[in-house]
Parts: C-alpha cells; sequence; structure tokens
C-alpha cells in the first residue's frame, strides 16, 4: 500500500478512499463538484453582467452630468434630467418608515419576546407576523391604495407621498419584527435575572437592560428594512406615483420615487448616440443600488462594530 | 457591562431623535427648491392629464412656462382615462387625441364641470410596419379592417385576411402569407379611438360587428413599448400618433394610405398639414373652466398652448401646427371663457 | 420589613402594566394588517364577481375593458413564468449552495457570501431594467426567434436571476444543519466527499431544500416589477402558453388594473384587482404555510 513507508506528511480523505477502493479518479465526483463550481461562477458571472451593464449604460450620464443629475428634476429630454424628486420621495419614504414601522416593530418583538405568554393567542400572532413577511408587495400596494388612499383620505390627502409611505412601513414592519425579536433573544438570560433580583419591574428590566444589550442587532435590522423599503416599487404603483413631468415635490400632492423613476424611464425609447432613455434609466438605477448597497454595508459595519465591542469588554 | 448600559441607551436616543428631526426639517424647508421658485401653494400649479399622444406637448409647453414660475404636473394615461378623472374635478387640463365622446360630455354635466375645447395640434395617425417588411407598402381601410377590425380574432397570418378583405372591398386582397404580429395603443387610448374611427367603423356599422379592434395583440399605453414591439418582429403591424412614429424611423416604417381619389399618401408633414393624408386628425385639450376662471397658473399656461411659440413647440413634440383658421376659432373659444 | 414594603412602588406597577398594554397593542397591530389585507381582497373580490357573470372567467384571453376575464391567461402566464424562474435558480441556488456548504474554503466562503448578498439586496427595478435591456435583446432575443422583444421567456430568467439568493441562502443553511457526524460516519466507511454529498447529506437536508424551493417559488409568483417590465403585455392579451410570446402574470395584471382610472372604481375592470389579488395573496399564502413546515420539519429533526 502506498501509505506504508511514507515520511510524516498530511494524508487526504481522497487518498485514503483511493487507495483503499484502488480506483482512479472518480469521474461523476469530480463531474459533481464542477457542477456546482459552475453554479458558484454563474451567479457571480450574472451579478458581475448586470452591475456591469448599468454601469456601462450610465457611464455618460455620470461623465456628462456628473453630481447635476443628483439634484435636476424631472424634464422631458433625458439630457436634462435628473432624480432630485425621485430621492426627495425616497427619503421622505424612508422618514415615514422610521417613524411608524421602526417603533411599532420594536415594541411588538418586545412583548413577544419580554411579555407574551406561551399561548394561543401568541402563536397565532407570531405565525401571522411570519406569513405577513412573505405577503407580495403588490399586496400591500392594494391595501394602501383601499386604506391610506381611500379610507384616510382626510389625514393623506389621496395620492401623496404619505400614503406610499404607509404603505411601505406596513410593507417592511414584519421583518422589523423578525430581526428584532431575534436580537432581543439573543440577550442573555442572566442579565434580566440580575435586574429582576434586584427588585426591577419588567419594563426596567427591559428598557434599561434588554433593549440596550440588543440595540446593536436592532438598529441592524432597521437599516435592513430601510434598505428595503428604498427598494421597493410596486406599493409605489399602485398608490398612484406620477411617472409624467413633476415640478416640485411635496408632502401632500403628486409625488415620485427613486424606483418609480427606474420604473418608468426604462421604458421610454432608446435610440441615438446622445444621453437617452436608457442611459438615464441605468443611472438611476445605478443611483438606487449604491445606495441600497450602502445601506446594507453600513448594517454589516454596525453589526461587526457592536460585536467587537461588546467582546472586546 | 451594565455600567456602560446608560450611555448606549443615551447614544441611541440621541442618535434617534437627530436623524429624524433633521430630516424633518430638511423635508419640510426642501419643498420646491429645485424648480423655478413657484411657491407650493394649490394655486399655482396646473395638472395635466388625459392624452399620451398629447403629453409630449403638454410636456414641453410645461418646461416653457416653468420660467415663468409656473409649476406643471403632466401624465398620460390616455385619453379615456383622462377624461374620466377630468369629469370628476381631477386635473386642470385634460388632453384627447379625438374630440371628447357624448357619454363623457354627459359625464361632465352631471359633474358639474364646465370645459371648453382646443384644438391645439395636428396628427398623422400612422400605421406602422418594420422596416424589413418589403412586401406591403399601402393598404386601404378595408384591408385594415379585415387585418384588425373585430371579425379578424385569432388571424395569425397576413393571409387570413385575404378573404375578408374581398368580402368588404378592399383592394389589397393578395396579402402575403407571413406571420401577423400587431402592437398598438389599447382601449384607454384616443389614438385607439381614432384608429376605429378611420378604419373600422363604417364597415363595422355596415356589417353590423362592433366599432371596436380585436382584442388579440400586444396593447400598450407606452408609445416607446408599442414601436419596440413593431421593432421586434420583422413582420409586425401596428399604428401609433406621427411623433412617436418620426422619432423612432429607425426600424419602423409608415404605410401609405389610400386616400378618398384613390391613392397611396404616405405620412409627412406636407400631406398632414395639407389633410391629403386620410388619417389625419386634431389633438385638443380640454380645460376645466372653473380652474381657468380661479387659477392664474392654468390662465398662463394656455396662454402658452395658443400662443406665438405654440408652432414650435408643437413642431418640437413631432407633430404638425394647425391652420390659421382653427388657430383662431382656437383663440376665440379661449377668449371667450377667460 | 413587612409585605407591604415588599410589594413595590405602585407608580412604578402601574407603569409596567400601562408598557405592556401599549407593547401588546403594537403586536396586535400586526393582527389588525392581516385582518385589513383580508377583508380588502375579499370584499373587492365579492364586489367583483357580483358583477360579472362567472362564465366571463373562463374565457380566452385577459381583456378587463372588453369585460373578458380569462383566468386561464394569467394563471398560466405565473406559472410559465415562475416555472422558468425555478428552473433558473433551482439549479445555481442550489448549486451554489452546495458549493459553499461542502467545498469551499473558508476564504472563498468569505468573500462570495457577501457578494451574494448583494445580489439580494438589488430591488427589483433595476433587475427588471436588465431584463428589458440586456436580456431581451442580448439573450432571448439572440439565441431564440421571439415573437415579441418582451416575453415570458425574458421575465423568467430575470426573476430567476433575482430569487437565486433566497434559494441559495435557504439551501445553504439547511445543508449547514446536517449534522457533522453524518459526514463523518460516510466518510468512515470509505465514501469520497462527493458520494457523501450526494447520497448523505443531500438526502438528510431533502425537508430543507425543498423548503427553500418554496419559499423561492412564492417569491417568484409574488415579484410584480420584472414581470411588469419584461413580460410584455401592457394589461391585456391574449392566452399564451409559449414562453416566446408576451405573457401577463397575475401581479402584472394588478399592477395594470390599478393604473386605470381612479374614477371608475366600481367598475368591473378595477375591481378584478382585488380578486386577483386574493387569488395571488392565497397562492402565495398557501406555499409559504407548507414552505415553513418543512423548514420546521429541519429544525426538529436536528
Amino acid at each position: 500500500m502506498a501509505l506504508v513507508g511514507e515520511s510524516v506528511r498530511t494524508v487526504t480523505r481522497e487518498e485514503v478512499a483511493r487507495s483503499i477502493t484502488g480506483s482512479k479518479r472518480h469521474i461523476g465526483g469530480m463531474l459533481f463538484v464542477a457542477g456546482t463550481v459552475v453554479a458558484l461562477m454563474g451567479t457571480l458571472v450574472v451579478l458581475f453582467v448586470l452591475i456591469a451593464q448599468l454601469i456601462t449604460q450610465a457611464w455618460p450620464v455620470i461623465t456628462g452630468r456628473g453630481v447635476g443629475f443628483l439634484t435636476d428634476g424631472l424634464s422631458s429630454r433625458p439630457s436634462t434630467i435628473g432624480v432630485w424628486p425621485g430621492l426627495y420621495g425616497s427619503f421622505a419614504i424612508g422618514i415615514i418608515v422610521l417613524i411608524v414601522a421602526i417603533p411599532l416593530g420594536v415594541a411588538a418583538a418586545v412583548y413577544l419576546e419580554e411579555y407574551a405568554p406561551p399561548t394561543k393567542v401568541t402563536r397565532f400572532i407570531v405565525i401571522n407576523i411570519r406569513n405577513l413577511a412573505g405577503v407580495p408587495a403588490v399586496i400591500y400596494g392594494v391595501l394602501g391604495l383601499t386604506i391610506f388612499v381611500g379610507w384616510l383620505e382626510p389625514v393623506t390627502s389621496g395620492r401623496t407621498i404619505l400614503a406610499a409611505g404607509l404603505a411601505v412601513a406596513v410593507l417592511v414592519l414584519p421583518i422589523v419584527i423578525i430581526t428584532s425579536t431575534e436580537a432581543i433573544r439573543a440577550v442573555p438570560g442572566g442579565l434580566r435575572e440580575a435586574g429582576y433580583g434586584v427588585g426591577a419591574t419588567k419594563w426596567e428590566v427591559v428598557r434599561d437592560h434588554v433593549l440596550p444589550y440588543a440595540a446593536p442587532g436592532i438598529l441592524t435590522g432597521i437599516v435592513l428594512s430601510l434598505a428595503r423599503a428604498l427598494g421597493e416599487a410596486a406599493p409605489l404603483i399602485l398608490v398612484g406615483a406620477i411617472t409624467g413631468l413633476l415640478p416640485e415635490t411635496s408632502l401632500n400632492g403628486p409625488f415620485t420615487a427613486l424606483p418609480m423613476l427606474v420604473y418608468s424611464w426604462s421604458g421610454r425609447p432608446s435610440a441615438g448616440t446622445e444621453v437617452d432613455w436608457a442611459n438615464v434609466a441605468a443611472a438611476a438605477g445605478l443611483t438606487l443600488v449604491v445606495l441600497v448597497l450602502l445601506f446594507n454595508a453600513a448594517a454589516i459595519v454596525m453589526r461587526n462594530h457592536f460585536e467587537r465591542k461588546r467582546n472586546g469588554l | 457591562m451594565t455600567f456602560r448600559h446608560t450611555s448606549l441607551t443615551q447614544w441611541v436616543r440621541r442618535t434617534v431623535t437627530l436623524s429624524v428631526v433633521v430630516p424633518l426639517v430638511v423635508l419640510a424647508s426642501g419643498c420646491g427648491e429645485f424648480n423655478g421658485g413657484a411657491s407650493s401653494s394649490g394655486g399655482s400649479t396646473v395638472f395635466v392629464t388625459g392624452s399620451s399622444t398629447v403629453e409630449p406637448i403638454s410636456i414641453l409647453v410645461g418646461e416653457f412656462v416653468r420660467r415663468e414660475g409656473i409649476a406643471v404636473a403632466v401624465e398620460g394615461p390616455g385619453t379615456g382615462d383622462g377624461f374620466k378623472k377630468f369629469c370628476a374635478g381631477e386635473g386642470d387640463v385634460t388632453g384627447a387625441s379625438r374630440p371628447i365622446k357624448d357619454e363623457e360630455v354627459e359625464m361632465c354635466r352631471e359633474a358639474g364641470v364646465e370645459f371648453v375645447e382646443l384644438p391645439v395640434a395636428v396628427d398623422g395617425l400612422t400605421v406602422v410596419t418594420n422596416r424589413a417588411n418589403t412586401v406591403v407598402d399601402c393598404l386601404d381601410s378595408a384591408a385594415l379592417y379585415a387585418l384588425l377590425g373585430p371579425e379578424s380574432e385569432g388571424m395569425r397570418r397576413w393571409s387570413d385576411a385575404n378573404d375578408l378583405a374581398e368580402e368588404v372591398g378592399s383592394s389589397f386582397t393578395s396579402l402575403p402569407d407571413m406571420p401577423l404580429s400587431i402592437s398598438g395603443p389599447g382601449e384607454e387610448s384616443g389614438t385607439y379611438d381614432s384608429f376605429v374611427e378611420f378604419a373600422v367603423a363604417d364597415i363595422a356599422e355596415e356589417r353590423g360587428t362592433e366599432e371596436y379592434l380585436r382584442p388579440d395583440y400586444v396593447a400598450s399605453g407606452n408609445d416607446n413599448l408599442i414601436v419596440e414591439g413593431l421593432n421586434g418582429s420583422k413582420t409586425s403591424l401596428g399604428w401609433i400618433g406621427y411623433a412617436f412614429y418620426v422619432g423612432d424611423k429607425e426600424e419602423v416604417r409608415g404605410l401609405e394610405i389610400v386616400n378618398e381619389e384613390g391613392d397611396c399618401v404616405e405620412p409627412t408633414d406636407e400631406t398632414i398639414a395639407s389633410g391629403t393624408y386620410p388619417f389625419s386628425r386634431t389633438l385638443f385639450i380640454y380645460v376645466n373652466a372653473r380652474s381657468a376662471r380661479d387659477n392664474d397658473a392654468v390662465r398662463r399656461f394656455i396662454d402658452a398652448y395658443l400662443g406665438p411659440e405654440s408652432d414650435a413647440l408643437v413642431r418640437d413634440a413631432g407633430y404638425v401646427p394647425l391652420s390659421e383658421s382653427v388657430k383662431q376659432a382656437a383663440f376665440d373659444a379661449w377668449g371667450a371663457l377667460s | 420589613m413587612n409585605l407591604i414594603d415588599l410589594s413595590g412602588d405602585k407608580r412604578r406597577l402601574r407603569r409596567d402594566a400601562r408598557m405592556q398594554v401599549a407593547l401588546r397593542t403594537a403586536a396586535l397591530v400586526s393582527v389588525v394588517i392581516s385582518a385589513l389585507i383580508l377583508f380588502v381582497l375579499v370584499r373587492g373580490a365579492v364586489d367583483f364577481l357580483t358583477k360579472i357573470d362567472l362564465g366571463q372567467l373562463v374565457d380566452s384571453g385577459w381583456y378587463p375593458r372588453r369585460d373578458r376575464f380569462g383566468l386561464s391567461t394569467i394563471v398560466v402566464g405565473s406559472v410559465i413564468v415562475g416555472g422558468i424562474a425555478m428552473l433558473v435558480a433551482v439549479p445555481f441556488g442550489l448549486g451554489t449552495a452546495v458549493y459553499l456548504a461542502e467545498y469551499a474554503p473558508s476564504r472563498v466562503r468569505s468573500v462570495v457570501k457577501p457578494v451574494i448578498e448583494v445580489l439580494a439586496g438589488i430591488p427589483s427595478v433595476v433587475v427588471g431594467y436588465f431584463a428589458l435591456r440586456f436580456i431581451a435583446p442580448e439573450v432571448v432575443g439572440r439565441l431564440f426567434d421571439p415573437t415579441q422583444p418582451r416575453n415570458m421567456l425574458v421575465a423568467g430568467i430575470g426573476i430567476g436571476i433575482l430569487v437565486v439568493p433566497i434559494m441559495a441562502a435557504v439551501s445553504e443553511d439547511a445543508l449547514r444543519a446536517v449534522p457533522a457526524s453524518l459526514r463523518e460516519a460516510s466518510y468512515g466507511v470509505g465514501a469520497r466527499r462527493s458520494t457523501t454529498v450526494i447520497r448523505v447529506v443531500l438526502p438528510a437536508a431533502v425537508s430543507g431544500i425543498v423548503a427553500a424551493t418554496i419559499i423561492a417559488a412564492s417569491r417568484a409568483i409574488g415579484e410584480t416589477m420584472v414581470a411588469t417590465m419584461a413580460g410584455g403585455l401592457d394589461g391585456s392579451g391574449p392566452f399564451s402558453a409559449s414562453p416566446l410570446e408576451p405573457g401577463l402574470t397575475m401581479t402584472a395584471a394588478m399592477t395594470n388594473a390599478a393604473g386605470g382610472s381612479d374614477q371608475v372604481q366600481a367598475g368591473a375592470p378595477f375591481l378584478v384587482l382585488f380578486f386577483t389579488g386574493l387569488l395571488l395573496f392565497m397562492v402565495t399564502m398557501g406555499l409559504n404555510i407548507v414552505g415553513d413546515r418543512f423548514v420546521r420539519r429541519v429544525r426538529e429533526k436536528y
């Protein structure tokens, strides 16, 4: 046997197998591994091509207009159009999500993890939230149209950013709840026990011990849900974002947001060598992708930072 | 660990407050900054809805008046949808690529919406095929009825329409045997209605069929997607407003249409303006009378629409300016209102 | 000291009770939302059904403005587009997951995983743009001969790309959940790594992989933007079962139904929005529940 007489060296599993069975390399096995590698490479290549195509198409706009693209308003010509109304709209939606979905979501998570008795009702609420997380975005759009544009018209003035923001807030609410739940669950029980041990009430333990400990995880969840909220377009279409000309941005009038601009500009003609709609659509799409990536990266950085801080203590 | 928690809580509280208050302040003050400085009071915005054919003109006029500080919002859901919104009080102006229908007049009357009809441009509804289609050059209304009318649902090749074309008296009864891929506006579009009016209505009335087109085609409210669909198939057939045809002459070709004298006429600026092209039609805007009276911005917008710059703006959009007499009539109608 | 001292400060206890009520209300909001969704959809769907006669639903072709609501058109559209999406997502997603979980050295893993997360974060509108401007002309247009540039194949591929990260992530979790002891036992009897993976790990992770597929399918069917932008039909069109022809999914039908005029809110072409929404909701909910059950089975096993 080949192993006998060998000097000290690492023997791999494969070599043992081969020497035991005495056969040559297993073609089927190698094909299988190759297959998985192809799958991986394929995924990476697609991502690469997507980003590359986006950047190449957006390039004339980036080099030609620069920051102007971000500050100019809508117009009829791709050479003068900018995404400012979209940025404004997306920004406003983000604020509404922050104000509405975050407190509600974190509060619900706190209740579920700290207060809720293990009854059927609680189980029902948990299942319900998991279901909501899987509901397609367009359904939240329908909800937004009927309730926020329709029933709540006195408050939202109909098809406005407020209604759209609320629809998106409801959409990300389950995500906030789920991520906050996980963050709170990770808090060690000893911390709570210590609090109770010195006579604190449940709320005091939560407020002063559990929440601060879970805060990094909760923050990460918030940032991730904001990233998700930024990219959603279906609810905006249903609530009625404008895709034509929009002169100014306001909270209680016609509105638009970044994903809507990408959607609407993608459908316009792409012809000729000068900056055309395909270019500005790509530029708007790139802006959106960069924003989303920034948020996601911020979440990762925050998570690492707090983990290090906690472990280094 | 626990003795650091207070600072973390305070930090969180501070960050959250800042990240909510600061953006709110920015939002509140940021309204209306990056435009021509128009104030955000409701009375100085103009909301234009309606036809996607007229939309390019309205957008150009809107940009033109932006310099004067007037804010104009424009959308183009379609002539029919535009009227529905308009007669419900939503929208100061609605564009239409066909005249208002009786039912729509009734709708507006019932809702108490008074309006004035103003012609603004001339369009030549263009029947289009792919440039690669070198076989078909000219068609008449009867052939179009046979290819696109209500009795043609299910016809997948041009030659399928030959029998029907002969029945309705077309001169084009040997259409080629090639796939028929149709792209055109949907029923919410005035261009759809215009086409029915031009090509289908008379024959449909004679034969007692519905005044509708066959439904099984790729309908789109987005004129550019229609053109893309036409580009996509070598033997496609469709119809769009002249501006969208002219803007995309790369891959599509306008078919000649037989006029009353029996000649095949190609859609060009000249033939549309002179009326020799049989599918010429007028584009209109309808203005809400109350908006015109109460909203100064609307008045100035319409003044610009009909004013000295209008010819240039209309040409810029790809359409043909009105003749002098029609323009004068429009002036008078507008003058009577304001 | 007596019992009265130990019973606690009344004020703090009251605040604790108030907070409990407030927090419970927050949790119940989610139930309210679910109830509202169901209410809105069902009411609209019932309104719709009363306005039409059921025969219209078995028509051929989806022409809402013509009062023709052939359900088969949009259901088949969703099935074909979703099916193509899964044909793309399962091999790539599962293959990637297997590689990452079983073969990848940790350095490769630490580079690849964030990249997949980037793909997961790309908004669906951007993938829609990519489908419209790249997949349609360069991929489908060159390799096949479609009747229209936008068609169900383009939309299916786009959605497949969108869904690969979910497929990969959940599958990978399932694979990693398989205990090391199973793998080691397999190596112990002399099996190669690939044999181990194919014959031991994959079968053990089947529940999780099925869960991943179902969750991914639910996401694919619920996807709206790519289907609307690249599917080919803008709200109405004839029935088609060929992927190279333009098609209409349930989700795209909904975006177009809502885009119509608001004033005819009581009309069937608008109300069909709720009916289609209810259908979509039930399908995705059904898939989610089944997928969830598989996920829980995985957790229970190990």
